[in-house]
């Protein structure tokens, strides 16, 4: 049985849902006439803790600002009073259905005023004083006091999973009711000394929610009662429960939590940028990496943006092959989580491009450990690589013999020239895990270099040595001038991708 | 090879993308150990395909990294006679510079003996520049002394030519100054430079370009 809209006790001084002065004391059988209250009873405890005379036809309950009986202002500023939980979740589920997502499972939130908490603990200490002595009260106290997020919940859950068809579950897919009111905002400043302050919505990074409202009214959906009460019980004495003449503001916002997909990507074209590179106004090669697979992943999942990270990068002009790149792309706002199918299809489409810039492989959905997987060992890992290789002498059998046999072999780096306006000069030390040379028939001063080294080397510049600065390098081995012509990775060495 | 992202290098033969990548992991799943090998292989030869370059259409002496990424220029006579420096300007701006070919050091019997980086009011292979704003960096002006170059019989000083900062010289030439014999114009470069945009084009209009300096010094 739910208290909505029914009960209003009336004082002379205010008003007040009986419903929300029996949660306050944990009722938890949701029946609102337990037989120990009479009216009179909560009127004269509504008395001791208000001080306003009402007025008007409808009155909204002085604790739950008229939460709890299905009334608030709209986003455009219409009076707004439902007749039931079931109205309610007709709203939310015109929304869904508006906003064109695919559901397979919700994930129900309501935030609310941090007042409202304020006035059940008053309305509690208030109902101590004239009743603690009283068997039934001590009793009572003993309960946790029913949270109006917890009944309004409870009440819409059900209706909601008829008409979405679903189950409320622990999902991406989030339906969040933030309620606002005018005077919580002017007074937050005042409300929020002595608390922490809290981030809000940093998980979901949503822009589209009235961040400062949310941050002012403080999402008190973590605080169980108990400790609310405790917390505010310094000032709950002196501040009596306020005449609430206006409603709280409602925002309905339904949104899908960041979606990931995962998979490496291969780079056959030296003329393609890993990401979106344009100076002004000026676009840097011919494509990227990042907007061929974005592009063709963002509209099977009908979402609003995407952005991809890869576990490190290589030049414009350097190819990525054989293994190829692991890469995060993260859709935001999916109306749609692709199935296994899609994401097969969507995998083929990409390789089947004309244009055969990028390719792709294990493309999957996968959950937020995504970012660990990335992460992981990202600085440790080993690349390896095929360098086109151009020395002024030419290239002898020992040759080929002593870089075989050079194993771990430590270089310093100065920071290149290349790179030297925009990052800090330093001198790094980095790894040649091995090399081989790999002859090229008709030639007797090119040649292939395999090598592999530690993530963070610089190849290009263990190559020709960058004015010496690399040392030791190819050139400096082979005891003449080497050039590097062409670059191609050829593995990225990660486990878990 | 380009650190200017234009595709100057021949490009290779495009092989056909291994579509049958997708197939592999199917077979993959059904075969037996033996064929998961010979994918593998399959894989790798594909790969290597892609590797082996055209060498027909690669030049006989392909350009260096310097040629190929920096623009060269030249300072004739740079504040006396017979001091001809070079100025390599990469794309991002930075400077590299250090002594021409026809320098006068180099005419000298005894050949170079040292190298010496403390002129001027500071010693120049002291300074430790720092973070990306390149904190600490010295500001120099075109004719602020870089280093001494000596000879057995004669020594030479050795400028800037570019006003900005001093990001780096190279201090190698200190325990090793026949670089500058090997090579000056790579191993044997003199001190790194960073000017600011205007300051550059200043300087720029009293350079010379490699073929206005080969015409004026004879050079074939």
């Amino acid at each position: 049985m739910m208290p909505f809209g029914h009960c209003l006790i009336m004082s002379s001084r205010t008003f007040c849902l009986s419903g929300c002065v029996l949660r306050i004391l944990g009722t938890e059988d949701h029946i609102y006439c337990h037989s120990s209250f009479s009216q009179s009873m909560l009127c004269s405890v509504l008395e001791e803790v208000t001080s306003f005379k009402s007025e008007g036809d409808f009155q909204f309950c002085s604790v739950c600002s008229g939460i709890l009986q299905l009334s608030y202002r709209d986003d455009k500023e219409t009076l707004v009073k439902m007749k039931s939980p079931n109205d309610m979740a007709l709203v939310i589920a015109e929304l869904v259905k508006k906003e064109g997502h695919q559901v397979d499972g919700f994930s129900l939130e309501v935030s609310i005023p941090q007042f409202i908490l304020e006035n059940e603990s008053s309305l509690l200490s208030g109902m101590k004083k004239r009743y603690e002595s009283e068997p039934w009260f001590q009793e009572r106290l003993l309960s946790k006091c029913v949270s109006v997020k917890d009944v309004l919940k409870f009440a819409i859950t059900k209706p909601l999973e008829t008409l979405l068809d679903t189950k409320a579950s622990a999902s991406s897919f989030r339906i969040r009711l933030t309620y606002t009111h005018k005077m919580a905002l002017e007074n937050s400043v005042e409300r929020n000394q002595g608390f922490k302050r809290r981030k809000i919505g940093t998980e979901n990074g949503l822009q589209n929610v009235n961040d400062e409202s949310v941050v002012a009214n403080k999402d008190c959906s973590d605080y169980p009662a108990n400790e609310t009460i405790a917390v505010t019980g310094r000032s709950s004495l002196k501040v009596p429960i306020d005449k609430v003449s206006e409603p709280c503001h409602l925002v309905y916002l339904c949104y899908r939590t960041h979606i990931y997909l995962c998979g490496r990507y291969l780079k056959y074209s030296r003329n393609v940028s890993q990401t979106r590179w344009i100076i002004d106004e000026e676009r840097m090669g011919e494509a990227s990496v990042e907007e061929i697979i974005g592009s063709n992943i963002l509209p099977m999942c009908r979402g609003d943006n995407y952005k991809f990270h890869a576990a490190g990068r290589e030049d414009i002009d350097v190819r990525m092959l054989g293994s190829g790149r692991p890469f995060l792309l993260e859709i935001q706002n999916a109306r749609q989580v692709p199935s296994k199918e899609t994401v097969k299809e969507i995998e083929s489409k990409i390789n089947g491009l004309e244009n055969k810039l990028v390719g792709v492989k294990n493309l999957q959905v996968v959950g937020s450990q995504g970012w660990t997987l990335m992460r992981e060992g990202e600085a440790e890992k080993q690349k390896q690589y095929c360098a086109l290789v151009w020395i002024s002498r030419p290239l002898e059998d020992e040759d080929v013999c002593s870089i075989s046999l050079l194993h771990d072999m430590q270089i310093l780096q100065k920071t290149p020239i290349r790179v030297l306006h925009r990052r800090s000069p330093l001198e790094r030390e980095k790894i040649i895990h091995w090399m081989k040379i790999e002859r090229i028939a008709e030639s007797s001063q090119y040649f292939l270099l395999h090598l592999c080294t530690q993530a963070g080397t610089y190849i290009k510049e263990f190559v020709h040595g960058d004015f010496g600065r690399t040392q030791p390098s190819i050139g400096s081995i082979l005891g003449c001038r080497a050039e590097i012509l062409q670059l191609d990775v050829t593995d990225v060495k990660m486990d878990s991708f | 090879m380009s650190d200017v992202m234009v595709d100057h290098t021949q490009k290779l033969e495009e092989t056909a993308v291994p579509n049958n990548l997708e197939q592999q992991d199917k077979q993959d799943e059904e075969q037996p150990q033996q064929s998961v090998q010979e994918n593998a292989e399959y894989e790798d030869e594909e790969l290597h395909k892609h590797l082996v370059p055209d060498i027909i259409q690669l030049p006989l002496i392909p350009p260096s990294a310097v040629e190929f990424n920096f623009a060269s220029y030249f300072a004739p006579d740079f504040m006396k006679p017979g001091n001809d420096q070079y100025v390599y300007r990469h794309a991002n701006g930075l400077c590299v510079v250090g002594l021409a070919s026809t320098h006068l050091a180099f005419k000298d019997k005894g050949g170079i003996t040292a190298v010496d980086f403390n002129v001027g009011k500071s010693d120049r292979s002291g300074m430790k520049v720092t973070g990306k704003r390149k904190k600490n960096a010295q500001h120099f002006e075109s004719n602020t002394a870089l280093c001494k170059v000596c000879t057995n019989g004669d020594s030479y000083i050795v400028r800037c030519c570019v006003k900005g900062s001093l990001l780096e010289v190279n201090e190698r030439l200190i325990k090793q100054p026949e670089l500058l014999h090997s090579s000056a114009d790579r191993e044997g470069y003199i001190a790194i430079i960073m000017p600011k945009p205007a300051d550059w084009l200043k300087v720029k209009a009293s350079l010379l370009s490699l073929e206005e300096f080969k015409k004026l010094r004879v050079l074939c």
